[in-house]
């Protein structure tokens, strides 16, 4: 307590006056002769003594009043905390991660969340916010106890994966927004698999001041877990020994050496058991052959039996769709079967997908329905029969997909079939005596997917291209370019279908693309691709996110999706089932999905098994990190309370509302004295 | 005429003499005949001689023609004596604005005094009393005897206090011929006391008449706030509360009144109060009315 104005306190000598007026001036009352005092009574004390205790009470409320004005010139302050005061917000991260599951974590974590809420005093705003796979804000800043603790209440662990980098990067674009400063109180298990490859990713703005809280202490318990599982997502012959198989990774985390068993299920039930010996803090295969599943789809998982301390991850779920083998119409130029051999030979080689070709000259293709087949593919073939690139145009449109490919001819046709432009030129390198290679390869195009891509450019760059038509990219995507940036493979959406166009022949006359290995990759890639056959089962990861419609639907003919969670629920709302282009698989489980082209899908979806590696982070690494943000206040290993920073407060308005409330007194109680002056004659 | 006895107005008038000429010349005047025989020239009857008649007025004339002895009487114009009795204590120098009740009292007196002598012929004597007979003249309608009358209302300066009981005994050795006796008092004295003392008056035939000479603000007082008040006769201080004199002193002065009123009517005597801010029309109509009517 104290006052910013202090010299104003002189106007204390004022007060001088009512005591004057009141106590020490002398009541002078002149008096006043009458004829007689013989009907006159002495009646004085009473009134007398009354009105003395309201010359008190008024001069009781005239001292208060002119003490109060000073007070409020003088300007009187209350320290408080700073926290409350200064403006800052509290922001409270309670990390929901799938880790979080682990023993007590998440309710260790929303516990001291609820204190730290608890400790804040009412005036501050807080935030709330989860924390898992992506940062969910749960309220804006705001200072209702109440909603807050609701917000905070309403948390659950859910199945995503941490990563702090994205804290980072999302608290840094809060603040550019919110220029207070910030109290960030992080509740988590401070995983180290969740910092991200960059530590700079972490560092928090300048107003923002980090204090963590962790939830798992000392050593982290061993933990397995089914890392991955290499199944097909379609298997059409059981008894493929190529195919019909289940490859799965167990890793031990901070784990002795132990022979674990793992069981593969399908559909709820043990089909298969196996004892594998996983080393210390290491991984081991193991593999289940054949498969012997259904038609239809099927809920396979593959389990490690005996439990641990986290059994949330103990199991890694996969689908597979049994189904007769897809049939690709393979359309080629009638003095062109050699494409079309060496991409059978191609889809033979690949392990994964079960297509079997059809290959045919443009000239009989005019009575197939492309909606029979899974894809088709236009080799080279410059002019279609109009009924067939009719039914094809509609079959792109609901969903079907055309892999173009371009040779020698497409340069002497201006049009390109189904594509929309046209082959503005073409470069024959083999006539200028050079030779083109692949410069660019976008690797995370699903048919160009690599996840480790070698110096060689993935395979690409031993690829050497004669001949390639020049066309305009318009709205395509260009997935991958030559080395002089002409554009090589190219993707267009068109309604709910694909098509891809390479410009570029699929024989080994315009390019040996056929003859290099890459080339089984690509034509494997291109058609799971294409036939749409990777998004219906299989497996996910959680956060990951399945395209349920085409960018563009056209007005009129809006199909609805369907999504069934793993609860049974349905995540979408029925105007969202009209409208929403995709959807994030949040949980861990089995997804039921219906697409808008009318396709259903059932896929298996796993947390991020880096969720599994329960090792928190070094201590002085999340020194450095707390250290690193905001004022640079270090953390502990608990709530840390606020420094006992403060900060003035005026109260100065109160001061003057009450003086304003005395003040009315004042006048009520004189104005009452008066009146009684005024009697009536 | 109403202006013309307003009593503000006429506190503006220094002389007493012309004061009472604007008041009784603007209020009704006219010669009565008097009821009572007198020894002027006109004749009115002869009455029989009883031992103890004053011999002068036997008609020897008579005697000597019938050896009869009567006394000859005439019908005399003036035969009414008005004896004004004028409080002159230090309670009549109260006032709440002019004029004082000394100064009102005097303006009836001297407008009793002019319309007895110069209108009515009556004979008009003055005793000024305040706790014992300060001055005496002796009611007469001889010449001058209104300047004297005036003068000595001139020098009735409130002196003292009231009395009633001492002066009576006087008044009964002064008054020993029949008349209108006025009395001009603010009269603070219980009402019994006032009529004792003053009773003996009406005993000697005189026609008594009291007029009670207040203020407005002794009737009604208005007071703000809470003040001493001295008694202007005995000096004593009291604290009295604008309360009290809002509703109890009202109540008394009220029921004084009034008994003051029902006292003096039962013992045969007229009653008349008097504002000092009632014009004086009142007092003088009392005079003529009481005139009349000991005709």
């Amino acid at each position: 307590m104290g006052f910013l104005a202090p010299w104003f306190m002189g106007g204390l000598a004022a007060l001088s006056v009512p005591v004057f007026v009141h106590l020490l001036r002398k009541h002078i009352s002149i008096p006043r002769p009458v004829s007689s005092l013989m009907f006159f009574e002495r009646g004085t004390q009473s009134s007398t003594r009354h009105r003395r205790l309201r010359y008190l009470l008024l001069f009781a409320l005239r001292f208060a009043l002119l003490l109060l004005v000073v007070l409020a010139f003088a300007n009187p302050f209350v320290r408080r905390a700073a926290a409350d005061t200064n403006g800052r917000t509290l922001l409270i991260v309670l990390d929901n991660s799938f880790s979080m599951r682990a023993g007590t974590r998440f309710a260790d974590a929303k516990q001291k969340a609820l204190a730290q809420l608890a400790a804040k005093t009412h005036s501050q705003k807080a935030q709330i916010m989860a924390f898992g796979g992506q940062l969910e804000v749960m309220t804006q800043p705001i200072d209702d106890d109440a909603q807050l603790r609701a917000a905070l209440e309403s948390i659950q662990p859910g199945d995503g994966h941490a990563n702090f980098g994205e804290l980072g990067r999302a608290i840094r674009t809060m603040s550019e927004t919110v220029h207070g400063p910030i109290d960030l109180h992080l509740f988590s298990d401070m995983q180290h698999s969740a910092m991200p490859a960059n530590f700079a990713d972490m560092v928090l703005p300048g107003n923002v001041t980090l204090r963590l809280h962790p939830v798992a202490e000392g050593v982290a318990p061993p933990n397995w877990t089914v890392e991955s599982v290499d199944a097909p997502a379609e298997l059409s012959d059981p008894k493929d020994p190529k195919r019909s198989r289940v490859q799965a990774v167990v890793a031990g985390f901070g784990t002795p050496a132990a022979s674990k068993s793992v069981s593969l299920l399908v559909n709820g039930k043990v089909i298969a058991s196996k004892k594998v010996d996983v080393p210390a803090n290491g991984r081991a295969t193991v593999e289940f052959a054949p498969l012997d599943v259904g038609y239809g789809f099927n809920r396979c998982a593959v389990r490690i039996e005996g439990g641990d301390t986290f059994p949330a991850d103990d199991a890694g779920d996969f689908v597979v769709r049994r189904s007769d083998p897809e049939r690709i119409l393979f359309v080629h130029a009638a003095g062109d079967p050699r494409s079309a051999l060496y991409f059978d030979a191609a889809l033979q080689a690949a392990a994964h997908a079960s297509f079997v070709l059809q290959s045919v000259a443009a000239e009989q293709a005019t009575d197939l329905d492309p909606s029979k087949y899974a894809f088709v593919v236009l080799s080279d073939t410059v002019v279609l029969p109009s009924i067939f690139e009719h039914a094809l145009a509609q079959n792109v449109a609901k969903g079907g997909s055309v892999l173009i490919a371009l040779g020698t001819d497409a340069a002497h046709h201006a049009q390109i079939p189904l594509w929309g432009g046209s082959a503005k030129d073409a470069h024959d390198y083999a006539r200028s005596g050079s030779v083109a290679t692949v410069g660019q390869v976008d690797f995370n195009y699903p048919a160009l997917e690599q996840e480790n891509p070698g110096r060689d450019n993935g395979g690409w760059a031993e690829v050497k291209v004669f001949y390639t038509v020049v066309v305009d990219p318009a709205q395509a995507r260009v997935e991958a370019r030559l080395t002089d940036g002409t554009p090589l493979l190219l993707e267009k959406q068109m309604g709910e279908g694909h098509l891809l166009l390479l410009t570029s022949g699929l024989e080994n006359l315009t390019n040996d693309l056929p003859l290099h290995p890459v080339f089984v990759a690509f034509v494997d890639q291109t058609a799971r691709y294409l036939s749409g056959s990777e998004r219906l089962s299989g497996s996910r990861l959680v956060d990951s996110f399945v395209a349920l419609r085409a960018a563009a639907d056209p007005v009129g003919s809006v199909a609805n999706v369907e999504v069934i969670d793993p609860d049974g629920r349905r995540p979408l709302s029925l105007s969202e089932a009209r409208t929403v282009e995709s959807f994030r698989l949040q949980r861990a489980g089995y997804y039921q999905i219906r697409f808008a082209d009318g396709r259903d899908a059932v896929i298996g979806v796993n947390p991020d098994r880096r969720e599994s590696d329960l090792e928190p982070m070094a201590q002085d690494v999340q020194q450095l990190w707390s250290g690193s943000s905001g004022s640079g206040a270090t953390q502990t290993t608990d709530a840390v309370p606020v420094e006992g920073k403060t900060r003035p407060v005026s109260l100065w308005w109160y001061v003057m509302l009450f003086a304003l409330v005395v003040a009315l007194a004042e006048t009520a109680l004189a104005s009452g004295y008066m009146g009684t002056q005024r009697e009536e004659v | 005429m109403q202006r013309f006895l307003d009593p503000s107005v006429l506190a503006g008038i220094s002389s007493l003499d012309l004061l009472a000429k604007t008041v009784v010349d603007g209020f009704v005047a006219g010669l009565h005949r008097s009821p009572d025989f007198g020894f002027s020239q006109e004749f009115a009857e002869y009455r029989a001689y009883t031992p103890g008649d004053d011999l002068r007025h036997v008609d020897w004339n008579l005697f000597a023609r019938t050896e009869r002895c009567y006394l000859k009487r005439y019908r005399g114009e003036t035969n009414s004596q008005l004896t004004v009795l004028l409080d002159a204590s230090n309670s009549m120098q109260y006032t709440s604005g002019p004029p004082m009740k000394m100064d009102y009292a005097r303006y009836i007196a001297a407008s009793l005094f002019y319309l007895a002598i110069h209108n009515q012929r009556d004979a008009a004597g003055l005793i000024v009393f305040d706790d014992e007979v300060r001055e005496y003249i002796r009611p007469s309608t001889r010449q001058g005897q209104m300047a004297r009358l005036f003068a000595g209302l001139e020098r009735a300066e409130p002196h003292a206090r009231t009395d009633f009981a001492k002066p009576l005994v006087h008044f009964q050795n002064f008054l020993q011929r029949r008349g209108i006796a006025i009395i001009i008092s603010d009269f603070y004295e219980d009402p019994e006391t006032i009529v004792r003392a003053i009773e003996p008056l009406r005993f000697h035939g005189n026609e008594v008449v009291l007029f009670h000479v207040l203020d407005p603000q002794e009737i009604r007082p208005v007071m703000k706030g809470s003040a001493v008040l001295v008694d202007l006769e005995t000096d004593q201080r009291i604290e009295v509360v604008p309360e009290y004199a809002k509703t109890t002193y009202r109540t008394k002065v009220d029921a004084h009144i009034e008994e003051l009123r029902t006292r003096t009517q039962a013992a045969g005597m007229d009653y008349q109060l008097l504002t000092t801010n009632q014009p004086l029309d009142a007092a003088l109509r009392e005079y003529l009315t009481m005139r009349k009517a000991g005709n």
